[in-house]
Order: structure tokens, then C-alpha cells, then sequence
């Protein structure tokens, strides 16, 4: 059977790849790159002080956790993490509803909002230091602030992709304003809502290590820094895999959890 | 067909399109829907005649004029006036049996008497099988099955309908006329549809009100005598019948007129 197939070209344009050819592909590039890394560490291509190989960086992982108590830094900056995340979406969800839902709540809040997005966050940390001191508070404000506006600005656009017709076919039903909302504007708009979240969780973890990194003595960035005063680059290393991993592990729940809650857009045919 | 359940009195609407400009969709547009019968707004495109059922529905206000169900003024879009359109409108994250349960689960109608309503007109729209399907399962004609057996279970005093086959294939389109003139014999419910497909207006129609085009005035009432008061179940079977053809050819005629008036 698998002989009568011609052979394919590996540069046919816009075709599917195979489930095989997929894998391959996916796992050859990480293969490659460690590859790379591994002989220039092993052959002394590259100072050993700057660029540890992967065996030392895994063993400092290992040495991170086990006994250096890195478990409670991550604890730390997971939960800076959602907390200010979910701030941040307490406010943003049912305001950029209402904005995209009614023109006269828009035409308050757009102008302000638009012009938050445009400033960066960070610029925020001195003032956020002055006002909050160096406890939580300057970091959950700098995660809330770095992710409010983009996050109304995505839920107010999907919530105006709701199809007029939707709408109109319930007011022809009889629904009340308050239905609508409730009942069809929101469950219409809640696929795209979540994965406007999930874009944004990948931005909160980016001000997370900023201010950890600028201003925390505990978290995972801060480790980082602690690591840099003493030259351990294997360990500074070890917080980028941590962090790159946690991202992932966020984003996969986030899939799951689109799954669980929408089955019925995955039962497509 | 005796009393005058729906009226239209000398309707018209003017829309404003930026600071200045401003167009005549429809011009002093008057009819009557008879209680129990079928009406059709035929038209060229562009004759306003949704811009008309979308004011009978209370989406629009009409700028002159008025339109009375049961003698009651239309101020606004509501129960008695349910509504489907062309494009496909179903709620897609609740299942077929929650998507006809809606509006009648709106309007606080108690569970046992919802769930036996939905059971019926999903029997009567045949998609009794998948109740528990989610609509993106359902092919395009069993999704406007949905749309009608919702809209049906509300319970309107007069079902209005724009275009609601135009999205479908031909083959489906005639099973779903058939349907309509099925579901027309079995629950006596008042329809107001808006289509420009002449076949479609022939069989569907007790009453054919034809509007020309820019802006969309009645052009002509007609009655198709030769269905002599009565429905017919089948399409193959109409378009052999005697004057058929006649009236078919003359709804050409007057299509062919408008669209040389537009271009």
C-alpha cells in the first residue's frame, strides 16, 4: 500500500504534513539545538563560565530544588501570577462587555483605555516602588497594569463580533436587555474571551520576571539575579528553562480548558 | 382567511447615511396579512421589502406611517412577532432541545409545558433524533429546522421570515417550502415571508405583494386564483397545474421591468 504512493516533495506548498513527518520535525529542531549546544560545550567552543552545557544546567536544576528551596520561589511567582491575573480579569471582562455592548459605555472608556495601552508598563515600576513599597503590591500592580488594557481592549472587540442576527433573533423572541447580555452576548463572545487569556497570561509572566528582576528578593527572577552576583550561569539558565516551562504548562490548561468548557466548537465536522 | 390580523398603513422609511445624505428605502407602502394565511414580499433587490418586515418586527421604526398587530401599534421588536432569518442564527453552545427552549424559557413558560412544546415542533420540523445535538453538527437546512421550530415554539402570533432559504441548496430549499406550507396546514400560524425567488412566492403565497424598487413601493397585490384558495402540498405537482405558468411569467415581466427602471 505504501509503496504505490508517489513520493512526496518535501517542498509542496500549502500541503498537509504527516503525523510522522510532524513529530520528526518537532523533535528534530529541539535534537539539533541541544546537539549544538552540547559538542560546543564539550569541545571548549564557547567560555564554560557563560555557557554551561545542559548536563551542568540540569544538575543545577536539580540542586535548585532539592536543596536550595527554588520549589518556594516558583510557588512565589505562580502566584503573583494568577492573583494579579485575575484582578486584572474581574475588571476587564464585564467592562469590556459593557463596552462592546453599549456605544455609550464605549465612548467613556475607549479614549482613557487606548491611551494606557500605549504606555509601557514598566515605566511604571519607579513611582509603583514609591507608592507600594517593595511587598507584593508594586508587583501584583505593575502584572494588573501590564495586562488591564489589552485585555478590555480584546474583550470588548469580541464581544462586538457577536452577530447582529444573534441579537435581533432574541429581541424577536422576547428576551429583555439583561437576557441578552446574559444569556447571548456573553455565551457568544466566552470562546474568544478565553483565548484572549490565554494571550495575555503569556504577558503576564513577561512583568512577572520584570519586576522580579528589578525589584524582588524572592521569585523566580530573583533568584536569577541573586545567581548573577555569584556567576552561576547554570542556574540563571535553570530559571529561563523554569519559566519557559511554566509558560507551557499555563498555555496547555488553558487549551484544556477551552476544551472542556466549548466542546460543542470541537465537534465540527 | 376572513380577518386582517397584520397591517401596514402607509409605511415609510427614510435612512440617514452620513451628516447629509439620506435615502428612500420604502415609499407609503400599505397591505394586510389575513389571520392564517401565508404572505409574500416579493421584489427586485434592493425593493426595501426586508427593510418592511424588519419594521413589522419593530428592528426598524417606520419614518411615516404605522404598523398594527391586532389593531395594537408596533412600537418595538417582541414575542408575537417572532423572526428568522437568512443567515443561520442558532445559539451555538446550547443544544438543539435548549436552542428551541429558549425564548420560551424567556418568557417564564413552566418547564413541563416547555419540554412538551419543544418535543412537538421538533417532531414537526422532523429533527425530533437530535434534540441533543449541538447546531455546528447540523447541516445548513436542519440548522433553519432549528431556527423555524424555536421561533414556532415561542408561540408568535405571526411568523416573519427574510429570505430564510436563500443560503440553501436548491434541493433543500423545495423540502423546506414543502415543510413551510406543512407547518402552515398544521398549526394555522400567520407568515410573512420576504424572498425574490418567484418559485418560492408562487407556491408559498395566498397573497403576493410585489414592490418596485428605489424606493420600494407596492407595485401590485396578487392572489394566485389559480391555487383556488387552497395549498398544495408538493412543487411538482403546482407547476403542472393550469395557470401556473401564467402567473410565473407575468412576476418575470414585472421583475424584468424593475431591473431595467435600475439600469
Amino acid at each position: 500500500m505504501t509503496n504505490s504512493k508517489p513520493p512526496r516533495d518535501f517542498f509542496s506548498v500549502r500541503s498537509h504534513v504527516g503525523r510522522v513527518q510532524g513529530i520528526i520535525s518537532a523533535i528534530g529542531i529541539w535534537a539539533i539545538f541541544f546537539g549544538v549546544w552540547i559538542v560546543a560545550t564539550s569541545l571548549g567552543w564557547v567560555n564554560e563560565l557563560l555557557v554551561p552545557s545542559p548536563q551542568k544546567v540540569l544538575t543545577a536544576t536539580h540542586d535548585l530544588f532539592v536543596n536550595r528551596g527554588f520549589s518556594s520561589d516558583v510557588l512565589v511567582s505562580v502566584g503573583r501570577v494568577f492573583i494579579s491575573f485575575a484582578m486584572a480579569c474581574t475588571v476587564a471582562i464585564p467592562l469590556g462587555v459593557a463596552m462592546g455592548t453599549f456605544p455609550s459605555i464605549e465612548a467613556i472608556f475607549a479614549p482613557f483605555v487606548s491611551a494606557w495601552r500605549y504606555l509601557p508598563a514598566p515605566s511604571f515600576i519607579p513611582i509603583l516602588l514609591m507608592w507600594f513599597g517593595t511587598g507584593e503590591a508594586p508587583k501584583l500592580a505593575l502584572l494588573f497594569i501590564g495586562v488591564i488594557f489589552f485585555l478590555i481592549t480584546l474583550v470588548m472587540d469580541h464581544t462586538k463580533n457577536v452577530r447582529t442576527e444573534l441579537i435581533e433573533t432574541a429581541l424577536t423572541l422576547g428576551a429583555s436587555r439583561y437576557v441578552i447580555i446574559l444569556k447571548v452576548v456573553f455565551p457568544a463572545a466566552f470562546p474568544d474571551i478565553v483565548t484572549a487569556m490565554r494571550q495575555m497570561m503569556a504577558m503576564a509572566w513577561t512583568y512577572l520576571v520584570i519586576a522580579e528582576i528589578v525589584a524582588s528578593t524572592t521569585g523566580i527572577g530573583a533568584m536569577m539575579m541573586r545567581a548573577r552576583r555569584f556567576l552561576k550561569t547554570d542556574e540563571i539558565l535553570s530559571g529561563i528553562i523554569v519559566i519557559g516551562v511554566l509558560g507551557l504548562l499555563t498555555d496547555v490548561l488553558f487549551r484544556v480548558l477551552h476544551r472542556q468548557l466549548f466542546p460543542y466548537i470541537e465537534v465540527k465536522h | 382567511m376572513s380577518d386582517t390580523l397584520l397591517e401596514v398603513r402607509e409605511v415609510s422609511k427614510t435612512f440617514t447615511l452620513g451628516s447629509r445624505k439620506t435615502l428612500k428605502a420604502v415609499e407609503n407602502v400599505s397591505f394586510g396579512v389575513e389571520q392564517n394565511s401565508i404572505c409574500v414580499l416579493l421584489g427586485p433587490s434592493g425593493c426595501g421589502k426586508s427593510t418592511v418586515l424588519r419594521m413589522i418586527a419593530g428592528l426598524e421604526t417606520a419614518t411615516e406611517g404605522r404598523v398594527a398587530l391586532g389593531g395594537k401599534a408596533v412600537t418595538g421588536p417582541g414575542q408575537d412577532r417572532g423572526m428568522v432569518f437568512q443567515a443561520y442564527t442558532s445559539f451555538d453552545w446550547l443544544s438543539v432541545r435548549k436552542n428551541v427552549e429558549f425564548g420560551m424559557k424567556v418568557n417564564n413558560i413552566d418547564a413541563a409545558k416547555r419540554r412538551e412544546r419543544t418535543n412537538h415542533f421538533l417532531n414537526l420540523v422532523g429533527l425530533s433524533k437530535f434534540a441533543d445535538a449541538y447546531p455546528s453538527q447540523l447541516s445548513g437546512g436542519m440548522r433553519q429546522r432549528v431556527a423555524i421550530a424555536r421561533t414556532l415554539a415561542n408561540d408568535p402570533e405571526v411568523l416573519l421570515m427574510d429570505e430564510p432559504f436563500g443560503a440553501l441548496d436548491a434541493e433543500t430549499r423545495w423540502l423546506m417550502q414543502e415543510l413551510m406550507i406543512d407547518v402552515a396546514e398544521k398549526t394555522n400560524t400567520t407568515m410573512v415571508i420576504v424572498t425574490h425567488d418567484l418559485e418560492e412566492a408562487i407556491f408559498l403565497a395566498d397573497k403576493i405583494i410585489f414592490l418596485s424598487s428605489h424606493p420600494g413601493r407596492v407595485k401590485e397585490e396578487i392572489i394566485p386564483a389559480f391555487k383556488a384558495g387552497k395549498r398544495i402540498a408538493d412543487k411538482e405537482h403546482i407547476i403542472r397545474m393550469n395557470g401556473y405558468s401564467d402567473l410565473e411569467e407575468k412576476l418575470m415581466r414585472l421583475m424584468r421591468e424593475e431591473g431595467h427602471r435600475e439600469n
